[in-house]
């Protein structure tokens, strides 16, 4: 059976609305500065570059995130903990990119540790934090708001801790890729994001797993009483949302080639959540989009470039950001898209009737 | 209007989006006198009792209250205080880190000042007054929940009330509690105060009660002197059956002996919401827990699925003993479970039709083993034929169908797992006739030919009588008997749910 496209559906959709604020919001781009879109290639990094690279390269950190808050999100709660984990991801990475200081005195492409325990273990204690979180969560039966408070609160605090407050730079060129490499001519945050993203959606969507998270973000004790194991896959999200956390933070650690307990990824709860939201998921739970998600961090990214690359005055930035936010709420809530659905049936209903008349 | 009475309301409506929950209700309550409000869950006692505190707006009647000059107009609680309306709730609702002076005397405090000595003087005259064991400075935490019950009730009395409101008040006391809160109630009358007491346990109304006013779907049945309404008769009101109708419907199909091994059996089983008891069903037998509302029969097979916590009993299914204490435990030894509550614990509304009908089978299988889309399509498609539920698609939510056809996915949900014994929880609860047919024809089809075994849970007597071949009696949450072959007729099963005429 071909399937009709049905307009009425579509319009209904929260992802329709996103996709149509970011043509709206480059179309603006397009016809104010043409010359934001050109892309060029740089033969001495073998990479390209370009606003449209940038914007995406730059909203890794958040893509990231946002697929496990995602799940945290469609389960009916939210993660505040997220980016007191990349300060934390990134203190460790920085513990273990330390150099022989008899050796040398400037930071240079060296370190004592092994590659693997720079990468591995900021993961692992990220994932243990989740599992921190998770706990609270399933077991402990606190509200995620309030658990992950906790990490969110002291999160940063610990990444003092492991740096003894100080800033530690490395100009160790295998951690330089992380951020600020290449791989098949785009940035390496790209790459890594869209094998996260793609993990993600395989392990959300081929698996049954993805359906378990909605019915029990929709209906926790229906879903128990069906077998679900409400605990377990509360406890999963949450330390897979860890685990998302510090890879985001080496991304981050990478790109500046140091920590920083105080600013590394300061505000990120609250744009993964928008991200989140912007991409169609309810805050109450239930269906996500995890392609929704996406294009809100990407959304986020372009109005911060945006905001950049017209040189509006930093101080406007933060209101400027809000008020295109604020917008695309508007576009994307229930009577805005009810009124665009009940259009396009209607002009359906009128075709229908011209063709039979 | 009569002399004797404090409270008269008479032809109360009062409409609810898509119910009526009142239907030109009557009810007088006289000066000194413990009137039972009755009637099953959904009758409109609750209804009834929040339009008289003010709860709830009603939408047309009239209530009169002595010492209030033409009709009372309440409008909010602080409205039906006013004029000596008081209510005692079933779960206690004063501060348990206060004082019992602190919580008689609570948000009724006049001027600047707060006189705590004095208030304290006063406690302990009304709580030596009316014989409540406590201490006016005693934390209130400290006190029994009866004690707790009667404190709120010395509150209550102490704003002067004309009538006071008991719900449920019992439900949480053991049986010597019961009595000291009963001498209160009968102190409180000789004083002249008028009680409405809701309750659902049918012998404490026979013990206390003076009158007894019986609701059945929001409309009057009819108020009754104690004397002349005997239980069996009480019960039989309640449910809406004339004793003398006793004519049984005719069948949906034959009733199964169940003559095979047992498939399950418990042994002392008891939860967190029911008290132990002992069950045991056949393969290929159909069965069914009777009783009240409220009496204990939902919380019997919760216990039995591991719906809530399980706090004891052996529990063996076909021969070998097993722990079954989650959901998912019950599921792996061949149990399913249709919940009483379709909407909070059945269906996921925004979720598929489809989705809804896999979801126990794909729980089974674990998450990492998905059914492939096709398998999925072709399960959902041949449930949906198979018991004729009308959806639009197999994608469209489960939430924007009609309630019977949502009984109809969740009962899906279950026969695909294949259980050997299958537990139904008020299957056709507020689901047209026509359906609620099928599904009772379905259980039967289930017995004869898959020989699965099926314990059936209705509201309805017939339906229990026309598919069960045993029942099993509850009463105020104890097993009170158990009824096959000849005793299988409504007679008998009221007789047996009101007790003591055997």
């Amino acid at each position: 059976m071909k399937k009709k496209l049905d307009f009425s559906a579509i319009a209904r959709s929260k992802v329709t609305w996103a996709v149509v604020a970011e043509a709206l919001i480059l179309l603006v781009c397009l016809f104010v500065r043409p010359e934001f879109f050109s892309i060029s290639y740089q033969p001495s990094t073998g990479m390209l570059y370009g606003n449209l690279i940038d914007i995406i390269n730059r909203s890794s950190e958040i893509t990231i995130i946002a697929m496990g808050m995602t799940l945290v999100i469609a389960l009916g709660g939210t993660d505040l903990s997220v980016g007191a984990l990349v300060a934390v991801s990134g203190a460790i990475a920085l513990k273990f990119l330390r150099w022989d200081v008899t050796i040398y005195n400037t930071p240079g492409d060296y370190t004592v540790y092994s590659f693997a325990l720079v990468i591995i273990v900021p993961l692992v204690v990220c994932i243990l934090m989740g599992m921190f979180n998770g706990f609270l969560i399933s077991k402990g039966e606190m509200q995620p708001i309030i658990a992950t408070l906790i990490l969110m609160v002291c999160g940063r605090g610990i990444a003092q801790i492991i740096t003894n407050g100080k800033q530690f730079t490395t100009q160790y060129s295998p951690f330089r890729v992380i951020g600020q490499g290449s791989i098949l001519y785009l940035p390496t945050p790209i790459i890594i994001t869209a094998v996260v993203v793609a993990a993600v959606a395989l392990f959300v969507r081929k698996t049954a797993f993805g359906t378990f998270v909605e019915s029990v973000g929709i209906n926790r004790k229906a879903s128990r009483l069906s077998g679900i194991n409400a605990q377990r896959i509360i406890f999963i999200v949450f330390t897979l949302t860890g685990f998302l956390s510090g890879i985001s933070g080496l991304i981050y650690s990478s790109r500046i080639m140091s920590n920083d307990s105080n600013n590394a990824g300061l505000n990120f709860e609250m744009d993964a959540i928008l991200a989140v939201v912007i991409g169609g998921t309810s805050m109450t739970g239930g269906k996500f989009s995890l392609v929704g998600t996406v294009l809100g961090s990407i959304i986020i990214r372009t109005i911060v470039n945006l905001v950049y690359y017209f040189g509006i005055a930093a101080e406007a930035t933060m209101a400027f950001k809000a008020v295109i936010i604020a917008v695309v709420i508007v576009l994307q809530s229930e009577p805005v898209r009810n009124y665009f659905a009940k259009r396009s049936s209607a002009r359906r209903e009128a075709v229908k009737g011209g063709a039979k008349a | 209007m009569q002399n004797d009475a404090v409270l008269t309301m008479r032809g109360i409506d009062k409409q609810f989006p898509g119910t009526k929950a009142l239907n030109k209700v009557d009810f007088t309550l006289r000066k000194g006198e413990i009137h039972a409000l009755m009637g099953e869950n959904g009758a409109g006692k609750s209804t009834l009792i929040k339009v008289l505190t003010g709860v709830h707006e009603k939408d047309g009647g009239s209530i009169w209250v002595e010492g209030v000059d033409g009709e009372a107009h309440i409008h909010s609680p602080q409205d039906a205080q006013n004029i000596g309306i008081a209510t005692v709730y079933q779960e206690i609702t004063l501060c348990p880190n206060l004082t019992v002076a602190e919580n008689m005397f609570i948000g009724r405090t006049q001027g600047q000042r707060v006189h705590w000595k004095e208030y304290e003087k006063r406690a302990t005259e009304i709580l030596d007054n009316l014989g409540i064991p406590a201490r006016a400075k005693q934390e209130l935490s400290s006190c029994s929940l009866a004690v707790q019950q009667m404190v709120a009730i010395a509150r209550a009395v102490d704003m002067n009330c004309k009538v006071l409101i008991l719900d449920e008040p019992t439900s949480s006391l053991d049986d010597k509690e019961v009595e000291m809160l009963f001498g209160l109630m009968r102190d409180l009358k000789n004083r002249g105060v008028g009680i409405i007491f809701v309750t659902h346990f049918l012998e404490q109304v026979y013990e206390v009660s003076d009158r007894i006013t019986v609701l059945r779907n929001g409309e009057l049945v009819g108020e009754f002197a104690i004397e002349d309404l005997p239980q069996v008769e009480l019960v039989a009101k309640m449910m809406g059956k004339d004793l003398n109708d006793l004519a049984d419907l005719e069948q949906v199909g034959a009733k199964h002996e169940a003559t095979g091994e047992v498939i399950y059996e418990a042994e002392n089983l008891s939860s967190s919401e029911s008290r132990a008891f002992d069950f045991n069903i056949h393969k290929g037998e159909v069965n069914g827990f009777t009783g009240l509302l409220g009496s204990g029969r939902s919380e019997s097979v919760r216990a039995i699925f591991g719906a809530d916590r399980v706090t004891g009993g052996k529990v063996k299914v076909k021969g070998q003993e097993v722990k079954i204490s989650k959901p998912h435990e019950a599921m792996k030894a061949g149990i399913g479970y249709l919940p009483e509550d379709r909407k909070k614990d059945g269906i996921i509304a925004d979720l598929s039709v489809r989705e809804n009908i896999i979801l126990a089978m794909q729980v089974m299988k674990g998450f990492f083993h998905p059914m492939s889309r096709s398998q999925m399509e072709a399960f959902a498609d041949e449930y949906i034929k198979a018991l004729s539920i009308k959806t639009a698609s197999q994608e469209t939510p489960v939430g924007s169908l009609s309630g019977g056809n949502q009984q109809k996915v969740i009962l899906a949900r279950w026969l695909l797992t294949h259980p050997d014994y299958l537990i139904l929880d008020e299957p056709t609860r507020g689901i047209d006739v026509g359906t609620k047919l099928e599904i009772q024809k379905l259980v039967l089809k289930l017995a004869n030919e898959e020989n699965m075994s099926i314990t059936f849970i209705s509201s309805e007597i017939e339906e229990m009588l026309r598919t069960c071949s045993r029942l099993i009696v509850m009463r105020d949450r104890n097993i009170v008997g158990e009824l096959t072959g000849d005793q299988l007729t409504q007679a008998q099963v009221m007789k047996t749910i009101a007790g003591g005429e055997q």
